[in-house]
C-alpha cells in the first residue's frame, strides 16, 4: 500500500470533487449538515452521546462544517466504522442503504472540504525559503560555480513537501538544525571559491597498466594487469563496473578541467554465446564513460551518490587506441572510467561462458569448472567476454584558464581588490545575493562582520581575504538570501486591488519558477528598470526563459511535484525480474522520456491534451526495446532519445509511459487501487477520499488461482466499498497490461489471462488502455483544470485553494479556444493575479 | 559606518548566555524573570547528578511507529509473577528489572496522526497551543543537563517511510529533531573528530558562526516589519532557529578543546535497518558508557521492512491484519525480534559498571509506541516498557483507562523527569506524577 494514498491529508479542490461528483453520481448533492446531524441523532448518539460515550467516542458535539482537526479526526472514525460496516450494530436501528450511502458521500465532501480550510493560506504565498535543489543551483549562478559534482547541502534535513510539492512556502520548514548547517555550507561554498591563492600549475601524470612489470591494480582487478570494465554501472555484485586509478585514488589537487587521454581497446564486440548473457546489443560499439570518484564518499569501485556522467565516446574495434576527453574534476575526486552499454551482470556470466568453453571438445570437464574465480579466468583468458580493457592514461590539469577564476570573478567583478573597495564588493555581491538592491544597513551589517576579521591582527592582504570571505558567508545566511522576497508595491489610493509583488519579487517568482535559480543579469535589469510590471515585458522574459536551456530545471521539478517521478525508483524494483531495468538505466530513461515529451510541447506550444493520448513519444533504444518498438537503426547511436511515431495506441501520452507506470506501481507488483488512485489524483483532479483505516491492504497473489480483479470485486460487495471504488478500480485495471516498470502484458505469470476491461459510474465503457484514454480525452477539461492548478501551485509555491477557483476556471476555460497550448498555459499562468500578488 | 541597532531582547544578549551556560531555552518573549527563576533552578549545579552520587542518570527511550499487537504484548495477570506474554519472552530472564504498564496512554486521536505525540502527550498538529508546543521527554530532559556532555542528547531513526521521517523527538519550539540513520553515522558523530580543525581554529569557526548570527538576526528584524502577520510567524522559525544555533554554538565552545573518547570498536559497517538494530543499541550503550551524552531516543521507524524477515507483505499493511491468523503470526514475529534486541540492550546496560551499580541502574530505558492497537489506529492503552533507573520493577502495573483513576501517560514521564533530577512541575498534560510506582 503506498503511503500517501492513506497518509493524504488530502486538500482536494472542492469544486473540481462536485465537478466529478455531478458527472459521475447525479444523486450527489452538496453537504447537508442538519441531515447528517439528524442522521447521528437517529443512529449514532444513543451510545456516542452526552451519556454514554462507547469506545470513547462522542458525536453529539460534533461541530460541523468542520472547523477544528478533532473534528475532522471524528468525522474519519465515523467513515471508518460505516466503512467497515460494523456501525450500527446489528441489534441496533440500521438506517436504509440510500440514506447511508448519502451520509457517507457528504461526510467524505465535509472531511476533503475541512481538511482543505485548515491548511488554506488564505489565497497568499507564505513567506518561502528556497529548497534544497534551489539552493543548490542558485550558489551555482551566484558564484558561476560549477556545481555537478558538488553538493554544499548533503547535510541538510529533508525539505518538507506536501502532496509531491517540494516548494510550498508555508510547509517548508527552518530549524535550528537547517540554520546551522547553512552556515556550515556558506563556510564551504566560499572556501571552496578561495581555495587558491594563485593559478594551480598544470601538473602532468601518466599512469601504464600493462607495461609495469609488477604493477598489480589490487585484488578486484584479479585476472590482468590492465584496468578491464566488465559491466554496466548498476549491477548486484559490483564486479568492475567502475575502474578507477589506484595511483590516483586521492585524486586531483584543484578544481577545473582536466585533459584525461586514454589508451584503449573494445575486447569481444562479438563473441560466440547467446546474448541473453550479457543483455547487450553486440552491434552497439562499446562506449566508455567517465565519472567521477571520491574516495572520502565511498568504495571507488562501487556506484556513489553524486557521479554525474562527465563524459562518454563511443570505442571502435581493432587495436588498441588513444582517446581523449576533457571533463570538469572537482578537488579531491578522480576519475573512473564505467562502461555505460557493458554487460548486466558479469559474475553472472563467468559461469555459462566457462561451461560453453569446458563443454568443448578438448575442454575440461563440464560441471566443476573450479568455481567462480576459475570461470572467470576462463572467460576472460580463453574465452571472448566482452570487455573493455585499459593499458595507459595520461591525465593533465588543471587546464590553464582565466585569472582570477571564474567563481572570484563573480563576487569581485571589475573591482580591484583593496581596503577601501571592500563595501563596493560586498555591495554588488549583496545585490546578487539577495536579488534586490542590498539596503544600506545590510552592507553595514556585513561590514561590521568583516571587521571583526580586520582587527584579529592576521597580516593586512590575508586578513583583507578573511575578511571579505567572512562576510561573504554572513550573506549566505541572511533570510535576504534564503527566502524570496515578499516586497509588495502598494495598490493605487482608493483601489481594493491586492498590492502587486514589487517588480523584484516578481523576477525572483519568475526566476525559481521556470529556472528553479535567481534571475539573471537581463531579468533583474528589466525589474531594475521597473518594465517587468508591464505585461508585454513579463511574458517576453517569460519566453526567452523557457527557451533557455536552463528551464530544464523547471520541466524536471515541475514533473517530480505533479507526478512524483521523484520518487520513481524509491520502491526498488525486483532485481531478478526486472534485471533490465538496471542494466539499461531504465529508471532514467523514463524519466527523460516524460521530460522531453513536456520539453517538446513547450517549444511546439502543443496540445496539453497529447499528455493523455499522443501518436509520438520520445525513446533512446533500450526504451524502444522495453516498449517492444522494434530496432531504431544504427547502433551506434542506440544511446541517443529522439521522437518516434507509435505504432498502436497501448503507448502515447503519460498513460503508456514509464515514469507513471513505474512511479504508480511498487516495484514487485502492480495495483488497480493504486494507479486508479493515482490518475484520480494526477490526471483527473478528483481525489478519491482516503482509504479508511480499518480496511486491510488486499495483497494481490498473482501466482494464485485467483486474479487481483477476482480479490478486488469480494472487496467491491460492499456497497460502502464500492461507492468510491468504483470510481478507482476501473482506471486503474485498464492499465493492468503494463508491469511494474510499464512491460506489456497480456498475463499474469503464465496462465491468468489479464482483463483490462471496465465501466465508469456515468456508463462510460472501454476494453483497454487505448479505450480509456479516448474516455479520458472526453473529460479534457478535468485534466485541463487540474494541469492548471498545479502549475499555478508549483509557480507561485503554494497550495492551491478555494480563493483561487475563480482563476483556475478562467485560464483552464480559455484553454480550448487557445488550442491547449502548453506555452500558452504558463504565460496564462505567469500573468494571474496569484501569480502576481503576495 | 552605523553602528548595529542594539538587540532590544537585551543589549547584553550574547553576553546572558554566555554566562548562564547554555541551559536556557527559553520562548523569545519570556520575560526577565521567569529567565531568573530558571536560571536558579538549573544553573550551578550539575543538573543529572543526584546529590551524593557519582552517578548521573541517564534517559533512553525507545518507539516503535506501530505499536504491538495487544494480545500478545499485555501480560494476562496484573502485579508481579506474571506470565510472560508471546512479544516479551525475550525479556524473561530480566522480569525483575522492568515494568509493563497498561492502561497509560495521551487521550488524543489520529491512529498515525497522533503517534508524534509518545514522548510529549501532545500531537504536533496541537503543538502550537501548548505552552512548551509538544517538547518530547528526552529534549526536556537534555535542557536540564547545561554542557555536561558533548551532546545533550541523541536522536537515532530513519527518514523514509510511512510517516516520512522520524517523528520520536521534538524540541521546545515544535521542531522535529532530525534523527541520525545509520551506525557509521551514529559512530562518526560520537568517536571521529570533525574535519582537521585545531583548538584554535575551531574556536575561531564558533566565533564567526555569533558574528554571522548577529548580522542575520538584524536582517531578520527589519525584514520583518516588511511582512504581513502570517509572514511574520514564518520568520518566527528564522529567530527561533537563531537562539537554538547560539546555544549549540555555546556548548560546542565548552567541548571544542576536549578530544572525543575511544569506542574500542572500529567503525561499523551499514546493513539495513532490521540487521543494524543490535549494533545501534550497542552504539547507544557505549554512548552513556562514554558520558558522550545522557540521553537517547530511538525510532524504529520506517526503514524498519518486512522484507528482511523474509516476509512478502509489508510491516503496515500487516499491522492492519484485520485478525487474519497468518498475518498476527508474521507481525508477531517482527515484534519479537525488536523486543529481542531490547532485551539484549538491557543485558549489555546490566553487565556495564557505572560506580557502584550497573549502567542499567543509572539508566531509565523507556521502550513503547504512541500507537496503540494498529489494526484499529487506535492510541489508547499504549504499550508501555520501562527497564532500570533506579525504580522498583518486576509487576505488570494495571491502571484504569478511563474514570476519574485514570493515569496520563504523562504522569509516567513526570516521574521519571523528576528521578532524572529535573526540578518540574508538570510535563505535557500530566496531572502530578504516575502512582504507585516509585
Amino acid at each position: 500500500m503506498r503511503r500517501r494514498a492513506w497518509m493524504g491529508w488530502k486538500t482536494g479542490v472542492s469544486i473540481a470533487n462536485v465537478l466529478v461528483a455531478s458527472l459521475v453520481d447525479p444523486l450527489q448533492a452538496e453537504t447537508d449538515f442538519s441531515r447528517v446531524k439528524a442522521y447521528l441523532t437517529t443512529y449514532c448518539i444513543e451510545c456516542h452521546g452526552a451519556e454514554k460515550q462507547k469506545g470513547d467516542r462522542r458525536f453529539d458535539e460534533l461541530s460541523l462544517p468542520a472547523a477544528k482537526a478533532d473534528t475532522l479526526i471524528e468525522i474519519k472514525d465515523i467513515l471508518d466504522q460505516m466503512h467497515l460496516g460494523d456501525m450500527p450494530p446489528e441489534e441496533s436501528l440500521q438506517p436504509p442503504a440510500a440514506e447511508q450511502k448519502a451520509i457517507l458521500e457528504m461526510l467524505n465532501l465535509a472531511l476533503s472540504e475541512g481538511r482543505e480550510k485548515l491548511a488554506s493560506t488564505g489565497g497568499t504565498t507564505t513567506l518561502r525559503r528556497m529548497n534544497r535543489r534551489e539552493y543548490i543551483n542558485t550558489v551555482g549562478d551566484l558564484f558561476a560555480m560549477n556545481m555537478d559534482a558538488f553538493d554544499p547541502t548533503t547535510n541538510f534535513p529533508r525539505d518538507q513537501a506536501e502532496e509531491n510539492m517540494d516548494n510550498l512556502g508555508d510547509v517548508l520548514q527552518t530549524s535550528g538544525y537547517l540554520l546551522d548547517q547553512y552556515i556550515e555550507a556558506a563556510d564551504t561554498i566560499v572556501k571552496k571559491v578561495f581555495a587558491h591563492e594563485a593559478p594551480h600549475p598544470e601538473e602532468h601524470w601518466q599512469f601504464k597498466f600493462g607495461a609495469v612489470p609488477g604493477e598489480k591494480e589490487g585484488p578486484k582487478n584479479g585476472n590482468g594487469k590492465f584496468l578491464h570494465l566488465y559491466e554496466c554501472m548498476d549491477t548486484p555484485n559490483h564486479e568492475q563496473g567502475y575502474a578507477y586509478i589506484h595511483q590516483f585514488k586521492d585524486g586531483v589537487p584543484a578544481d577545473g578541467f582536466y585533459e584525461i587521454k586514454v589508451l584503449v581497446q573494445a575486447m569481444n564486440r562479438e563473441h560466440p554465446y547467446d546474448p541473453k548473457i550479457f543483455g547487450t546489443d553486440a552491434r552497439e560499439p562499446f562506449r566508455l564513460g567517465i565519472v567521477p570518484g571520491d574516495v572520502r564518499a565511498g568504495p571507488l569501485e562501487m556506484p556513489q551518490p553524486l557521479q554525474p556522467m562527465l563524459a562518454e565516446q563511443a570505442l571502435k574495434d581493432g587495436d588498441p587506441a588513444w582517446h581523449t576527453m576533457r571533463v570538469w574534476l572537482d578537488a579531491g575526486h578522480t576519475p573512473r572510467f564505467v562502461f555505460p552499454n557493458g554487460p548486466k551482470n558479469a559474475r553472472k556470466a563467468w559461469g555459462p561462458i566457462a561451461k560453453f568453453h569446458n563443454e568443448k571438445p578438448g575442454g575440461r570437464a563440464p560441471g566443476n569448472g573450479g568455481g567462480i574465480v576459475e570461470a572467470r579466468r576462463t572467460a576472460i583468458s580463453e574465452g571472448k567476454f566482452p570487455f573493455i580493457r585499459i593499458y595507459e592514461t595520461k591525465i593533465r590539469g588543471p587546464i590553464a584558464d582565466q585569472w582570477p577564476p571564474r567563481t572570484q570573478q563573480a563576487i569581485l567583478g571589475t573591482i580591484a581588490f583593496e581596503p577601501e573597495n571592500m563595501r563596493k564588493i560586498l555591495q554588488t555581491f549583496a545585490n546578487r545575493a539577495f536579488r534586490r538592491p542590498a539596503t544600506r544597513e545590510e552592507v553595514d551589517r556585513l561590514m561590521t562582520v568583516a571587521e571583526r576579521r580586520l582587527s584579529s591582527g592576521l597580516p593586512p592582504r590575508e586578513g583583507l581575504k578573511e575578511a571579505m570571505k567572512d562576510a561573504l558567508k554572513a550573506a549566505l545566511c541572511s533570510p535576504a538570501f534564503l527566502y524570496l522576497s515578499q516586497d509588495t508595491v502598494p495598490a493605487a489610493a482608493g483601489s481594493n486591488a491586492r498590492p502587486r509583488l514589487d517588480p523584484y519579487a516578481l523576477a525572483s517568482r519568475l526566476s525559481y519558477f521556470l529556472w528553479s535559480t535567481m534571475p539573471d543579469g537581463e531579468l533583474l535589469r528589466t525589474a531594475q528598470s521597473q518594465e517587468l510590471a508591464k505585461p508585454e515585458v513579463l511574458l517576453a522574459q517569460t519566453r526567452r526563459m523557457l527557451a533557455s536551456p536552463r528551464s530544464n530545471a523547471f520541466i524536471k521539478s515541475f514533473l517530480d511535484s505533479w507526478l512524483n517521478l521523484r520518487d520513481l525508483g524509491s520502491t526498488p524494483p525486483d532485481r531478478n525480474e526486472f534485471e533490465l531495468y538496471y542494466a539499461k538505466n531504465l529508471g532514467y530513461a523514463f524519466k527523460e522520456e516524460t521530460r522531453l515529451f513536456m520539453r517538446d510541447l513547450i517549444e511546439r506550444d502543443a496540445s496539453i491534451l497529447n499528455f493523455l493520448d499522443s501518436d509520438y513519444s520520445f525513446v533512446n533504444q533500450a526504451l524502444a526495446s522495453h516498449y517492444q518498438l522494434g530496432d531504431l537503426g544504427n547502433p551506434a547511436r542506440a544511446h541517443e532519445f529522439r521522437k518516434v511515431p507509435l505504432k498502436n495506441s497501448n503507448r502515447g501520452g503519460l498513460l503508456g509511459m514509464g515514469s507513471v507506470l513505474t512511479v504508480s506501481a511498487n516495484g514487485i507488483d502492480t495495483s488497480p487501487v493504486v494507479r486508479g488512485v493515482f490518475l484520480l489524483e494526477n490526471i483527473l483532479g478528483t481525489p478519491p477520499p482516503p482509504p479508511p483505516d480499518d480496511v486491510p491492504a488486499i495483497d494481490p497473489d498473482v501466482l494464485g488461482a485467483s486474479s487481483i480483479r477476482d480479490l478486488l470485486s469480494k472487496h467491491r460487495d460492499s456497497p460502502n466499498c464500492f461507492s468510491c471504488h468504483q470510481k478507482i478500480d476501473p482506471l486503474g485495471f485498464a492499465l493492468e497490461n503494463f508491469d511494474p516498470v510499464g512491460g506489456w502484458r497480456t498475463t499474469y505469470g503464465k496462465k491468468i489471462k489479464i482483463d483490462t476491461a471496465g465501466e465508469l459510474p456515468n456508463g462510460d465503457q472501454f476494453t483497454d488502455v487505448a479505450g480509456l484514454k479516448k474516455v479520458l480525452l472526453k473529460r479534457q477539461d478535468l485534466f485541463t483544470h487540474l494541469l492548471t492548478e498545479r502549475l499555478l501551485s508549483y509557480a507561485c509555491g503554494r497550495r492551491i485553494d478555494a480563493f483561487d477557483d475563480p482563476t483556475v476556471t478562467k485560464i483552464a476555460t480559455e484553454m480550448p479556444a487557445r488550442n491547449h497550448g502548453l506555452r500558452t498555459l504558463i504565460e496564462a499562468v505567469v500573468t494571474s493575479e496569484p501569480f502576481l500578488c503576495r | 559606518m552605523s553602528a548595529p541597532t542594539p538587540n532590544p531582547h537585551s543589549p547584553s544578549r550574547r553576553h546572558f548566555l554566555r554566562t548562564a551556560g547554555i541551559t536556557l531555552a527559553l520562548p523569545l518573549l519570556e520575560s526577565l524573570g521567569s529567565r531568573v527563576f530558571a536560571q536558579n533552578s538549573t544553573v550551578g549545579t550539575l543538573a543529572g547528578k543526584v546529590a551524593g552520587s557519582s552517578s548521573p542518570k541517564r534517559l533512553v527511550c525507545i518507539g516503535n511507529m506501530l505499536g504491538f499487537h495487544p494480545p500478545a504484548f499485555f501480560p494476562k495477570s496484573a502485579g508481579a509473577n506474571y506470565q510472560m506474554p508471546e512479544d516479551l519472552e525475550a525479556l524473561k530472564p530480566y522480569q525483575k528489572d522492568f515494568t509493563v504498564f497498561s492502561g497509560l496512554d495521551h487521550g488524543v486521536k489520529g491512529g498515525h496522526f497522533a503517534i508524534s505525540s509518545f514522548l510529549s502527550g501532545v500531537r504536533a498538529i496541537d503543538a502550537k497551543g501548548m505552552p512548551e508546543s509538544n517538547m518530547t521527554l528526552d529534549q526536556r530532559a537534555a535542557e536540564t543537563l547545561g554542557g555536561v556532555t558533548r551532546f545533550p542528547s541523541i536522536t537515532l531513526g530513519s527518514e523514509t517511510g510511512l510517516h516520512g521521517g522520524c517523528l520520536m523527538s521534538w524540541t521546545r519550539n515544535g521542531t522535529r529533531v532530525p534523527p541520525i540513520g545509520t551506525p557509521r553515522e551514529l559512530f562518526r558523530k560520537l568517536f571521529v573528530a570533525e574535519g582537521s580543525m585545531g583548538t584554535a581554529a575551531s574556536l575561531d569557526h564558533l566565533d564567526l558562526k555569533a558574528s554571522i548570527l548577529d548580522s542575520v538576526h538584524e536582517d531578520a528584524k527589519s525584514l520583518g516589519s516588511r511582512l504581513g502577520q502570517r509572514d511574520k510567524e514564518k520568520l518566527d522559525e528564522y529567530l527561533t532557529s537563531i537562539r537554538d544555533v547560539e546555544k549549540q554554538i555555546e556548548l560546542r565552545r565548552k567541548w571544542a578543546g576536549v578530544p572525543k573518547p575511544s569506542p574500542g570498536m572500529t567503525e561499523p559497517e551499514n546493513r539495513d535497518f532490521v540487521s543494524d538494530l543490535p549494533v545501534m543499541y550497542d552504539l547507544i550503550a557505549l554512548a552513556l558508557q562514554t558520558d558522550s551524552t545522557r540521553i537517547a531516543s530511538f525510532e524504529i521507524g520506517g526503514d524498519f521492512e518486512a522484507s528482511a524477515f523474509d516476509l512478502n507483505s509489508g510491516y503496515h499493511s500487516l499491522s492492519h491484519h484485520g485478525q487474519r491468523p497468518e498475518a498476527i503470526a508474521a507481525l508477531i514475529k517482527m515484534e519479537r525480534y525488536q523486543i529481542e534486541q531490547f532485551a539484549r540492550f538491557i543485558a549489555k546496560l546490566k553487565s556495564i559498571d557505572d560506580g557502584a551499580a550497573s549502567l542499567l541502574d543509572h539508566s531509565m530505558v523507556l521502550f513503547g509506541s504512541g500507537m496503540g492497537n494498529a489494526n484499529s489506529h487506535t492510541n489508547s492503552n499504549l504499550p508501555i516498557l520501562l527497564a532500570g533507573g533506579g525504580f522498583k520493577h518486576g509487576e505488570h502495573k494495571v491502571y484504569p483507562e478511563k474514570g476519574p483513576n485514570r493515569q496520563p501517560l504523562c504522569n509516567l514521564y513526570l516521574s521519571m523527569l523528576h528521578r532524572f533530577g529535573a526540578e518540574v512541575e508538570s510535563f505535557g498534560t500530566s496531572k502530578g506524577t504516575l502512582t504507585g510506582f516509585a
